[in-house]
């Protein structure tokens, strides 16, 4: 026992005092996850992105604001050539953090990288370029096998590698059986970085530690009138597998931003400090219910619009998301503000309880169903029916609405259990019934087999390409991108318009009378944009910049200034 | 749990007598028994809480455990004359969801272990009572069972069939709890087979299932029994393990659920009103069906009364 | 003793081959595939089938199963979809985690079961026995979570004492600055409480045990020789009863190694310890196959290792027991 209390109390005893001089100007940060890897190729996840996008830059971002691309790596807007197809890049001077330069030879490696490997999440925004060229160290020229409206506004959005680094490694991979496989295999212990900051080291499952890339080209560099650093010396990424700890830290000082959605119960733990500042910035996400028309109840727009009618979006938002959302009304989120379809459908009014059961109630008369016992009385109050008959005389099945588990998104989980509850208002025998995510998309996308589902999507591009690809006949196969299996020729036609309309303002006019035609036959509804709270300090840190997707952003970390303090003096 | 009989505790085979005389007997010794009193009376408490489960809804909409929400609360509060344990983040009575809590508890535990115990005695019986091949294959079945973490293989397994539903997930308790019931069950068997009353019956012509179910049953019954308290509090902590990690039906109320909203909420620091009671409730049922198995171990095991209990 | 050795680990081969299989139909029948975790709404469906195809998913299922049988022989367990590395190298770098904190734990409950209940049984009936033997019920049958839960609030929120997470912190492993020392006790200074938790759920049914075994030691024939002969009572307690009364312990501590790995695991992921409970936890609900199939496996050789282990000790401290 003596032993046993020995070690409990030598325990006890906190670690010795830490000297300060290696954390001095150096950001801490806390992440729920480290990254899954960092392997461009393999990481698509939140987690690592937010250490990637430290590293490998692309040629245009988006500025803050507006959302509006602006040269990054290149050295101005890419010049289009109608006769020939072709897009011209004109590079900046930067080099890689081993002090090679960055040339078009990297672009042009990257470019055939993923067309040859057919790299997953990259390969379908190059497949419709045909060649790519260096012209001289420092230009590119992109020519295409058609004209498309997405090559601007995310194929020059890729991360460009460098080829010093990755051409011996592609070598490996082309030798081998499965060449995709090995190359998502590929982990590189020191990966080359063009951006502000480079790998110092990795400890898996507790910090990521980066420091000052010395080659950075944005040093001292103004853009979009915006002086780039970085102005601080590192930043760690400190994992916390749990948000308790990681807001804990945040109260403590230990970490200086935790980049991370904060749940609602946190803010009043944190709402008093004043070291800690409360960010809420839109995401560019889309959460929705969608159904399936291929098979009844839900093949009947009128049912369609009478569940929308129903689901009282206001509620969802004030009491499943605490506030932390807003209402949706159309499939591009307000914060996009460019395509942002600005009109509200009937469904959409704020009414209450009794108005939106009353208006459910008349779609459905209109339509010819019936009830043996009506949802409303003669006086025209609430009551208990019965089952909804189809204009046919027979009952609407009873039908499921699968949602995403609770342990991957309560909140979603949350919303099928109120929808399932204001579906039986009218005699909708509906149930919610949350499954792993992946076992949902195998039923939704793969086999076709559900009537309703509540997903969402996190992290959409803000390039609307996607709006097409969720509702055009052509992607309606097993596996296909419209889950709902919509069908509409005039829908089709928008979309293959849109899709080669390069002007921005007559592409824009495309893609709301899209998101229009979406609104009236309902195959989505759209419910809900979550906004993204974050908390930092400003004790160590100023500067963060907010944008769509959060204050955690390139600029942020490129900006970011020690403030006051014995920080700020050491860092004069 | 961990702790039950470890080794098989011998009961005493009797001839049927009389049943209500027997259980008088019984209740004697039980009721001498403190531990046992008081797993009684805890479990007596959890009785009624789970009865008036159904009265909330009733009173209003509002204190429906699900879908209720009370108009004038948008975030979680703690105790008041309206709310008499808070509320939850969206509004939601949790004394109402503390109840409903409680019939979940039941129901999933005794449901549960009333299936393991079917399963495990009748697997025990025809493996003691068959021998050879058959006991063999049987009893490294239960070993290989036995090996396995059951929460690890259920959330394993719920999570990748995406089947949440609570019977579901009482079933899967049921099918990787049998095999430490169904050992003891055959170890009594084999000792009952060659007891001369058994001898007599298959002399005097029974078959093997009425030798099974006539006679060998009603002796190993009271130690099932026995094995089925211990059952109940492994299922319902099993259950809200699952619930808790996040795995757990949704559509149900239950005391894990209620920690697993309280935690991933981020109200786990802010309102202890909230964090408190559903976790204390697993741990108290637990502990009353527990003292409850102990007590009637004594009941079983003559040599245990006067030692007061064995693990 | 050798023999005994050679027959108990082939039973277990043959035990973990039927698990191998079982999880390998188990992990094919289930639906939803892998790749759909890595979708986005740019992945088309022909660069989903080419990532299928590539990951070998699309193989038959008794190809894909001989090809697993021969990995698992290899020690290739494949690679963890999430990570895209080596699932042994991941589990590798958890497993001393996870065998620091269980291990430490079972042992520090099982030393002080042992003690407490030598003094429970002796003091029957007295105060003390009743204050520790209701100790050990209640504490025996808290709800994991909960309790973890209630120790993060207590001494990491209200009193911030302790840290609640991890099992290092990142300044004093990347200061330089820092020695062996300070590490190692950065170390124990995280697991103060998932250790306390580990230690509060397991202690009292080792008590139990123990208690229950020394009672009924105390009325074996040596033990009224002893007294007999006039023996100090410390002496008869400490040198006669209990060496032979804790040996059910062991046995106990077996016997109960898959429910307390459950706790583990469970408490791995409340302090997110870099533990493999934690690790299959996250795998399952990331439809990580060959991650969540090997954590598994690992756990369930674990188990059955130390059902050995248990055994061979119970054997070596039992005189009566040769092999």
């Amino acid at each position: 026992m003596t032993v046993l209390l020995g070690v409990m109390l030598l325990a006890l005893a906190p670690p010795a005092a830490q000297a300060v001089e290696w954390d001095q100007n150096v950001l801490k940060i806390g992440v729920l996850e480290e990254p899954k890897s960092l392997n461009l190729w393999l990481a698509g996840d939140a987690w690592s992105n937010h250490v990637l996008q430290l590293f490998y830059q692309q040629l245009y971002v988006n500025r803050p604001g507006d959302l509006k691309k602006v040269p990054w790596l290149a050295a101005g807007e890419p010049q289009y050539d109608p006769q020939t197809l072709s897009y011209t890049v004109d590079l900046r001077p930067a080099r890689w953090s081993d002090g090679s330069p960055f040339t078009a030879q990297d672009v042009v490696f990257t470019g055939q990288l993923i067309q040859k490997f057919k790299v997953p999440r990259f390969f379908s925004l190059w497949s419709f370029v045909k060649s790519i060229e260096a012209v001289g160290d420092h230009q590119v020229r992109f020519v295409l096998n058609r004209p498309d409206a997405s090559f601007t506004s995310r194929t020059l959005a890729t991360p460009m590698v460098q080829k010093k680094q990755w051409e011996p490694i592609v070598k490996q991979c082309l030798a081998t059986q499965k060449p995709l496989a090995s190359l998502l295999r590929v982990s590189l212990d020191q990966p080359a970085s063009s951006g502000p900051f480079v790998l110092k080291s990795w400890r898996r499952g507790v910090f990521i530690h980066l420091e000052r890339n010395p080659h950075f080209f944005g040093q001292g560099l103004s853009l979009d009138g915006r002086p780039l650093g970085p102005h601080i010396e590192g930043i760690v990424f400190k994992v916390y597998g749990t948000s308790d700890a990681a807001i804990l830290a945040l109260r403590k000082g230990t970490i200086d931003f935790y980049w991370n959605n904060v749940q609602p119960g946190y803010l009043r733990d944190i709402a008093g400090d004043p070291a800690i500042q409360v960010f809420r910035n839109q995401k560019s996400a889309l959460y929705f219910m969608g159904f399936n028309l291929r098979r009844p109840p839900f093949d009947d727009p009128a049912l369609r619009r009478a569940v929308a009618m129903l689901v009282d979006k206001r509620f969802i938002v004030t009491r499943v998301l605490q506030n932390a959302g807003e209402v949706m009304t159309a499939l591009v989120p307000a914060g996009n503000a460019f395509y942002h379809l600005d009109q509200v459908a009937p469904y959409d009014q704020e009414l209450t309880r009794g108005e939106r059961v009353q208006k459910a109630y008349e779609i459905l008369v209109e339509a010819g169903y019936t009830w043996e016992v009506k949802p409303m009385d003669h006086a025209g109050r609430m009551q208990a029916c019965s089952c909804l008959l189809r204009p046919d005389g027979t009952e609407v099945p009873p039908l499921t609405i699968l949602t995403p588990p609770a342990d991957y998104d309560p909140q979603r989980a949350m919303s099928g259990m109120m929808i399932q509850e204001w579906l039986g208002q009218v005699g909708i025998m509906a149930a919610a019934r949350p499954m792993a995510f992946g076992a949902m998309l195998e039923k939704v996308k793969g086999h076709h087999d559900f009537e309703a589902f509540v997903l969402g999507y996190g992290n959409l591009a803000l390039d609307p390409a996607w709006v097409s690809a969720f509702f055009v006949s052509k992607n309606a196969g097993k596996g296909g991108w419209n889950m709902s299996g919509y069908d509409n020729p005039l829908f089709d036609t928008l979309a293959d318009k849109a899709a080669k309309t390069l002007d921005p303002g007559q592409r824009r006019e495309l893609v709301l009378q899209m998101q229009s035609i979406v609104q009236q036959d309902v195959p989505f509804l759209p419910l809900y944009n979550p906004l993204l709270v974050e908390a930092a300090r400003n004790d160590r840190f100023q500067g963060w910049v907010p944008m769509v997707g959060g204050i955690g952003n390139l600029w942020s970390l490129c900006q970011l200034r020690p403030s006051g303090g014995p920080a700020a003096e050491a860092a004069r | 749990m961990s702790a039950e009989p470890q080794t098989a505790s011998q009961v005493t085979p009797r001839r049927r007598s009389p049943w209500r005389e027997r259980f008088r007997e019984d209740w004697l010794v039980f009721s001498r028994n403190p531990l046992g009193r008081a797993g009684l009376v805890l479990l007596s408490v959890f009785g009624v809480m789970a009865l008036l489960s159904f009265l909330p809804p009733l009173i209003d909409p509002m204190y429906h455990p699900m879908t209720g929400v009370d108009p004038q609360v948008l975030y979680s509060e703690g105790p008041s004359v309206r709310h008499w344990l808070g509320t939850d983040f969206m509004g939601r009575d949790i004394l109402s969801q503390l109840l409903a809590g409680t019939r979940v508890a039941f129901m999933v535990g005794v449901s549960a272990a009333f299936m393991s115990i079917v399963l495990g005695v009748s697997i025990g019986m025809v493996a003691g009572y068959a021998g050879g091949v058959l006991d063999t294959l049987l009893m490294r079945l239960a070993e290989i069972i036995m090996v396995l973490p059951t929460l690890l293989v259920v959330l394993m397994l719920s999570a990748l069939f995406g089947k949440l539903n609570i019977w579901t997930i009482v079933l899967l308790i049921a099918l990787f709890r049998w095999p430490g019931v169904s050992r003891v069950i055959r170890a009594q068997t084999l000792s009952l087979k060659s007891r001369p009353f058994i001898d007599a019956a298959r002399v005097a012509g029974a078959s093997h299932a009425r030798i099974v179910f006539r006679h060998i049953m009603p002796n190993v019954l009271p130690l099932a029994f026995l094995y089925m308290t211990f059952r109940v509090t492994a299922a319902i902590v099993i259950e809200a393990a699952l619930a808790f990690l996040g795995f757990g039906d949704p559509s149900t109320v239950s005391w894990g659920m209620m920690l697993q909203w309280v935690w991933k909420t981020g109200h786990m620091f802010q309102a202890p009103y909230w964090l408190f009671p559903p976790g204390l409730c697993i741990s108290l049922i637990t502990l009353s069906f527990y003292l409850l198995g102990r007590a009637m171990d004594e009941v079983l095991d003559p040599r245990l009364r006067e030692e007061n209990g064995t693990v | 003793m050798a023999r005994y050795v050679t027959s108990r680990l082939a039973q277990i081969v043959v035990i973990l081959f039927m698990i191998v299989t079982i999880l390998f139909v188990l992990f094919r029948l289930a639906p939803g595939d892998p790749v759909s975790r890595m979708v986005d709404p740019s992945l088309s469906p022909e660069e989903a089938a080419n990532l299928i195809a590539q990951l070998g998913l699309d193989k038959p299922i008794g190809q894909q199963y001989l090809q697993y049988l021969q990995n698992f022989v290899q020690g290739n367990f494949g690679h963890s979809f999430h990570y895209g590395l080596p699932v042994g190298q991941v589990i590798m770098a958890k497993l001393p985690n996870t065998i620091l904190l269980f291990t430490t734990a079972m042992v520090l409950s099982a030393l002080a079961g042992i003690a407490w209940g030598k003094v429970a049984a002796w003091k029957k009936g007295q105060g003390a026995d009743m204050a520790l033997t209701v100790a050990a019920l209640v504490t025996h049958t808290l709800f994991l979570p909960w309790l973890a839960l209630l120790v993060i609030w207590i001494f990491g929120y209200k009193l911030d004492w302790l840290p609640i997470n991890g099992m290092i912190s990142a300044e004093v492993w990347l200061d330089p600055a820092s020695g062996h020392l300070d590490k190692a006790l950065d170390v124990a200074y995280h697991m103060v409480l998932p250790l306390a938790t580990l230690f509060i759920m397991h202690f009292g049914s080792y008590l139990l045990v123990m208690r229950s075994s020394m009672l009924q030691t105390l009325r074996e024939d040596y033990i009224i020789t002893a007294r007999a002969k006039g023996l100090t009572e410390r002496k008869i307690r400490n040198h006669h009863a209990a060496p032979n009364a804790w040996l059910p312990v062991i046995t106990s501590v077996g016997l109960s190694l898959a429910f307390s790995i459950n706790g583990g695991a469970l408490t791995e992921t409340v302090f997110s310890w870099p533990g493999i409970g934690r690790e299959l936890v996250m795998a399952v609900s990331q439809n990580d196959y060959p991650l969540a199939q090997a954590s598994f496996l690992l756990i369930a050789m674990v188990v059955l290792f130390a059902n050995l282990v248990v055994d061979l000790l119970y054997a070596y401290f039992d005189p009566r027991i040769r092999y």
